[in-house]
């Protein structure tokens, strides 16, 4: 049992090599690009989705178009051949985990990604266990954020987590139900 | 009394009652039957003892293997696994699009309209779509004849989609070909048969309303002038519009309009459950039936109950050959009671028929009393002239332009019937065809048996065929083509109003089926164009466009796409329809004196479509197999219908295999005791036995078909019977899941009464019922939820239920819930959440029936919870009973704990082995379950659970209609409401509050979500009823 629990067991903190090597930092940090450019159905639909090679290629048909770290995603375009992603977080096929309720509530990418702007490779960041997801639905106040600085990686509360917390559950109407259908259907 | 003395009684009677237990040396009473029963041997209170266990003999037993044995190999199994798996890592993909379409968003549903055409007639449906696979049906509510709603076909068209047993192979005899090889075959063939002019080339189709087809048809016939089109249909009944010619001097097709309808009266029709207009029907017909003075009154005449007969408030059994004479004596009766215009008409009776004289006078003086606010309707069995002599009465008692309308005949073709056939088939036989195009559905299996069809075909150099499966018809062709399934297809075709709907696919080809266009486009070198080219090209080509269809082509066709439904293409309603009495009684003077003499007496044989498998086509799809029967509750089979008294007369028991002789051919059956059914007749329901399928419905029933012979293509006398000796043991599923288990007497489940004790305001019934509702004292403090968002409930409304089975199709749909086998069956593991309880009262002869739709009540202080050593099964905040699989270990102490019965239990892994074009089709928001866990009704908390999350988003709660169970959505008569009681102005909370609404097992405190309202019997006091 205790070993189940090591983050060893959970896969965390191990970076996934990808097929094509993306930066996270390069795109977030340096280049400053939202992480809803890329996951753009993230306040609408369950999932975030992984982008499509399509919109890769909006920037990249014009800036490192020549780049051969790029040779993969041209050849995926030309081909019409999708680009097979190595999948980094998961939580159990009984659960229905939903994006867009949580980001248009104010839960912040980071709180379950961790800060994937410094990542070189993603990694899982948390364990995405039943008791992790409990651990906000019991408590929201103490990682909620503004709607507004849902995508921001660095936001830090002006002031105490808790307090602004409570006022955002008011302001945002947030109720976070912990019955079983919540989750598993 | 006070409160010692009531206290003192209750003692006492306790005591009594356990005095009279046999172990304290009591003795049983009398055996009584039970005021309602679900079959015969319930009804003599001879239930096998297995009835009284939920869990039968062999229910938790593997085949051949006990559960002790099966834990050994188990444990040892998972041993061995966990050796090698512990320390692998998951490694997963995730493929996104290389281009997104612009109108997808992973993980949300997309909903298409498109439609569905049986018999030539289309229903409008909508279709989910997630991420490109089509996984649940809906009506199009913009659909004049589904409005929303639909039948459990086509509920079920999604398992027939993934049908992994679908044929695949376009191929010429044996050999593989390639569309493009069969384009060029035929582009040769064309050519030599342009020199004759096309004279040895015949297509067989279905009958359709397409216009795309019609066009096809039309430009073939101008390329080849000799060629021709003949279309045939196994269950196509001619007689409705042939009726109106001899009616009204010209072919017309009746529509029904049942808002206005006060009395009905139906002549062997199950317009409820059969026909193109059925899905609107049931919405009209229970549209009237809240209790009160504008209820309507529902009359049926069939020989075997049907899903219009278990609705009837009076019911006449009658044979079908004796349905003729009975409409005449009808006429008669009307015209004596001053109804002007039926002339010669009122004189065609023939003396009293074998019916209650009193039972004709009474439906006759209540059609008259409602003149323009009543009907008749005849059925598709009926001959010509039934459906006359009720286009003569609807026009004679003013109903024309109320409750019917005529319009012109919309399919291609008038008759689709055996007479249609029999010129092609001498023509065969003369040897003149060289070229036979088969669209139809499977002819060979379902055409007429004197026909022969199947050596026939031989004897044409050239038979081209396009099925769905490699069926009988397949086995004898030379070029046998993969139909591609409805969903897969483009096309066009029209509701029985004439509405245009065209058909768009929702996912390609999975193994590259053609359409019928596909097919006849080869004959005009166009088969390689596609039918969406050929469709747009026709719909583009049109010089007179619906009016609305203004702006580009291009958006007009996308509106059409979008909507389901091509504006302004509606029917028109032929004005001044005429009846002709003097030439109708002259013309049916003769024809119903040869239906009489051609009858005979003697016992009659009847074929019947079958509710599951319609004429065979849906006998492989596992949803249907497994659907108990409406009235029968059989499944995976069908069976010979008979009568109590015939089947004493002729030493028949349910279950004895029969042989049915009639003229030189023979069939074997066993047969099946129904309440209701009319004497000396039996009922052969078509669609079984099939030789040639996939491996699902392949040698399932026998087939009637090989006795139904192109003269008596519906039903006939001068069938003898003999018994064989041997037993067939049925899967039937009424006896399953009983709320008595050990014969006690329980309150009716179902309440129906009179509808004259709802009207009296302090009846015995009001009392009986207000009994059965308001809380129940308890051993808990009982919730509050009256603070949370939303409290869901149900209500059924027992007055509209028809017991049509389209809820239990949607719900298995909606909840990947699996099919388990005709063996599987037999020991009480069937896995539909919803069933539907039909309870019969009264005499065998002539019972009186309620449908009782029941799934789990969502109990608010439920039983099943208290005995879970798991916590499995809990409440939620808003008080839904959940069961969390992942949880479950499967005890099933809560299903033994259950009182309604309706948990299911994972007995074997029956998704496990699934075929990967199956997986596309499941629902990808619910839980395919594995072996060993329990599994009931959600109320549909997947999607609860998406609406909410969408609402809130937008920041408002979800509104009324706005969210609904599969059931409910599918439901026809919307007799299932779903809602929120803490909504006040909520559907679902005025019905809980009604005066009609009981709880089902009350006095057991559990507080049901799910309230019930009682049915009204819409009784005709001139009518005796026991």
């Amino acid at each position: 049992m205790l070993y189940a629990r090591t983050p060893y067991a959970r896969q965390m903190q191990e970076p996934i090599e990808q097929p094509i090597q993306f930066d996270h930092r390069h795109h977030t940090r340096d280049e400053g690009i939202d992480c809803r450019y890329c996951h753009n159905t993230v306040d609408k639909s369950p999932s975030a989705s992984i982008p499509p090679t399509q919109l890769c290629l909006n920037c990249h048909s014009q800036i490192w178009n020549k780049s051969p770290l790029l040779e993969k995603v041209r050849e995926s375009f030309i081909q019409n051949k999708p680009i097979e992603w190595r999948r980094v977080n998961k939580v159990g096929e009984f659960a229905y985990f939903n994006h867009a309720i949580h980001v248009n509530k104010g839960v912040g990418c980071v709180s379950c990604h961790g800060r994937v702007d410094e990542m070189p490779a993603v990694e899982k960041a948390e364990p995405l266990t039943m008791g992790f997801c409990l651990n906000c639905h019991r408590h929201p106040e103490r990682y909620l954020r503004p709607v507004s600085e849902v995508t921001n990686m660095a936001w830090k509360p002006e002031g105490d987590q808790e307090e602004v917390g409570r006022r955002l559950i008011v302001e945002n109407n947030v109720h976070t139900r912990q019955s079983c259908t919540t989750c598993h259907r | 009394m006070s409160c010692d003395e009531s206290q003192e009684k209750a003692k006492t009677a306790r005591d009594e009652r356990r005095r009279s237990l046999p172990i304290f040396g009591g003795v049983a009473k009398p055996v009584e039957p039970p005021r309602v029963w679900r079959s015969l041997t319930e009804r003599s209170r001879a239930l096998p003892a297995s009835a009284a266990n939920e869990f039968p003999a062999g229910a938790s037993e593997l085949d051949g293997v006990s559960r002790r044995g099966f834990m050994q190999v188990l444990g040892v199994s998972t041993a061995i696994a966990s050796l090698g798996a512990a320390c692998q890592k998951p490694n997963e993909k995730i493929v996104p699009f290389v281009r997104r379409p612009e109108e997808m968003t992973p993980g949300n549903a997309l909903h298409f309209a498109t439609g569905y055409s049986l018999e030539g007639y289309t229903a409008g449906l909508l279709v989910e779509s997630h991420e490109g696979h089509p996984t649940k049906i809906e009506g199009n509510p913009s659909h004049p004849d589904t409005l929303g709603s639909t039948t459990a076909f086509e509920q079920a068209l999604i398992l027939g989609l993934y049908d992994d047993d679908r044929a695949k192979q376009l191929r010429r005899g044996e050999k593989p070909i390639a569309w493009t090889t069969f384009l060029s075959e035929t582009r040769t063939r064309c050519e030599s048969l342009t020199a004759s002019a096309g004279a040895g080339l015949r297509f067989l189709t279905g009958p359709t309303t397409s216009p795309l087809l019609a066009d096809l048809r039309r430009r073939i016939l101008s390329r080849f002038p000799r060629a021709k089109f003949v279309s045939y249909a196994p269950a196509s009944g001619a007689g409705a519009v042939d009726g109106t010619k001899l009616a009204f001097g010209r072919p017309l097709l009746p529509r029904h309009r049942l808002t206005e309808a006060s009395v009905i009266l139906s002549l062997d029709a199950d317009f409820l459950n059969d026909g193109p207009e059925q899905t609107r029907l049931s919405r009209e017909f229970a549209g009237r039936r809240e209790p009160g003075r504008d209820m309507n009154r529902l009359y049926v005449v069939e020989p075997s109950m049907t899903v219009t007969g278990m609705t009837a408030d009076h019911r006449l059994r009658l044979r079908g050959g004796d349905v003729p004479a009975f409409a005449a004596a009808l006429c008669a009766m009307v015209s004596a009671r001053g109804v002007n215009g039926l002339g010669a008409l009122g004189g065609l009776a023939q003396g009293p028929g074998s019916w209650d004289q009193k039972w004709l006078a009474a439906v006759a003086a209540d059609l008259e009393k409602n003149r323009g606010r009543c009907l008749v309707i005849a059925g598709r069995r009926q001959p010509a002239v039934v459906h006359a002599l009720a286009a003569a009465l609807n026009a004679a008692l003013g109903n024309v332009g109320q409750t019917v309308e005529y319009g012109a005949p919309l399919t291609t073709d008038a008759n689709s019937g055996p007479e249609a056939l029999r010129g092609l088939v001498e023509e065969i036989a003369s040897g003149g065809i060289d070229t036979l195009v088969v669209t139809a559905e499977n002819p060979v299996y379902g055409g007429p048996v004197d026909f022969k069809l199947a050596q026939l075909l031989k004897r044409v150099p050239n038979v081209v065929y396009r099925g769905l499966f490699e069926d009988e018809t397949a086995a004898i062709c030379n070029y046998f083509i993969p139909a591609a399934h409805p969903l897969e297809s483009w096309g066009d075709g029209r509701s029985n109003d004439g509405v245009v709907t065209i058909l768009q696919p929702l996912i390609d080809p999975l193994w590259g089926g053609k359409t019928e266009a596909d097919v006849l486009a080869t004959f005009l070198d166009e088969g390689h164009l596609g039918t969406h080219a050929l469709l747009q090209k026709y719909w583009n080509s049109l010089s007179n466009l619906p009016a609305s269809a203004s702006g580009s082509f291009d958006a007009v066709w996308e509106r059409w796409l979008a909507d389901g439904v091509v504006p302004d293409t509606g029917a028109a309603v032929e004005a001044g329809v005429k009846l002709n009495a003097a030439g109708l009684a002259q013309a049916a003077g003769p024809l119903l004196a040869r239906e009489g003499a051609a009858r005979g007496n003697g016992l009659e044989v009847s074929f019947a479509v079958d509710p599951k498998v319609y004429d065979g086509r849906f006998a492989n799809n596992a949803w249907l197999q497994e659907l108990p029967h409406p009235v029968t509750k059989v499944t995976w089979d069908n069976s010979i219908l008979i009568s109590q008294a015939t089947a004493d007369r002729l030493g028949v028991e349910t279950g004895d295999v029969l042989t049915v002789s009639y003229k030189e051919r023979s069939v074997d059956g066993p047969a099946m005791i129904v309440p209701g059914h009319a004497d000396d007749a039996l009922t052969l329901p078509l669609g079984y036995g099939r030789e040639r399928t996939g491996h699902i419905g392949k040698l399932v029933g026998f087939n009637a078909a090989a006795i139904r012979t192109s003269d008596a293509p519906w039903f006939d006398r001068g069938a003898s019977v003999s018994v064989t000796g041997s037993k067939h043991r049925f899967a039937i599923t009424q006896d399953h899941w009983t709320m008595s288990p050990d014969g006690r007497d329980i309150p009716p489940p179902a309440v129906a009464a009179p509808l004259s004790e709802f009207l009296k305001p302090d009846s015995k019934l009001h009392e009986d019922l207000e009994e059965r509702r308001g809380p129940q004292p308890y051993i808990h403090k009982p919730v509050d939820y009256s603070k949370q968002q939303y409290k869901w409930a149900m209500a059924i409304d027992l007055n509209k239920c028809t017991g049509c089975s389209a809820c239990v199709v949607a719900c298995q749909s909606e909840n990947n819930i699996p099919v388990v086998g005709k063996q599987n069956v037999w020991r009480g593991r069937e896995m539909q959440w919803l069933r539907i309880d039909r309870y019969f009262s009264g005499s065998v002869s002539d019972p009186e029936v309620v449908n009782q739709p029941l799934a789990c009540v969502q109990c608010e202080t439920a039983p099943c919870e208290y005995v879970c050593p798991v916590n499995a099964t809990v409440h939620s905040d808003e008080g839904l009973n959940e069961m969390v699989y992942n949880r479950c270990i499967g005890t099933r102490y809560c299903s033994n704990n259950c009182p309604y019965k309706v948990r299911r239990f994972n007995f074997l892994d029956y998704t496990g082995d699934i075929s990967p074009a199956r997986e596309m089709g499941m629902n990808p928001d619910v839980t395919v379950r594995a072996r060993g866990v329990m599994e009931k009704c959600t109320y549909c908390v997947q999607r609860i659970e998406r609406k909410r999350i969408e609402t809130r988003i937008q920041g408002r709660t979800i509104a009324e209609g706005e969210l609904l169970t599969a059931c409910q959505q599918g439901c026809p008569t919307q007799a299932i409401v779903f809602g929120s009681l803490n909504d006040p102005n909520s559907k679902v909370s005025k019905l809980h509050g009604e005066e009609r609404r009981y709880d089902l097992l009350h006095e057991l405190a559990t507080r049901p979500r799910t309230a019930y309202l009682a049915r009204a019997r819409n009784l005709n006091p001139d009518i005796k009823v026991d």
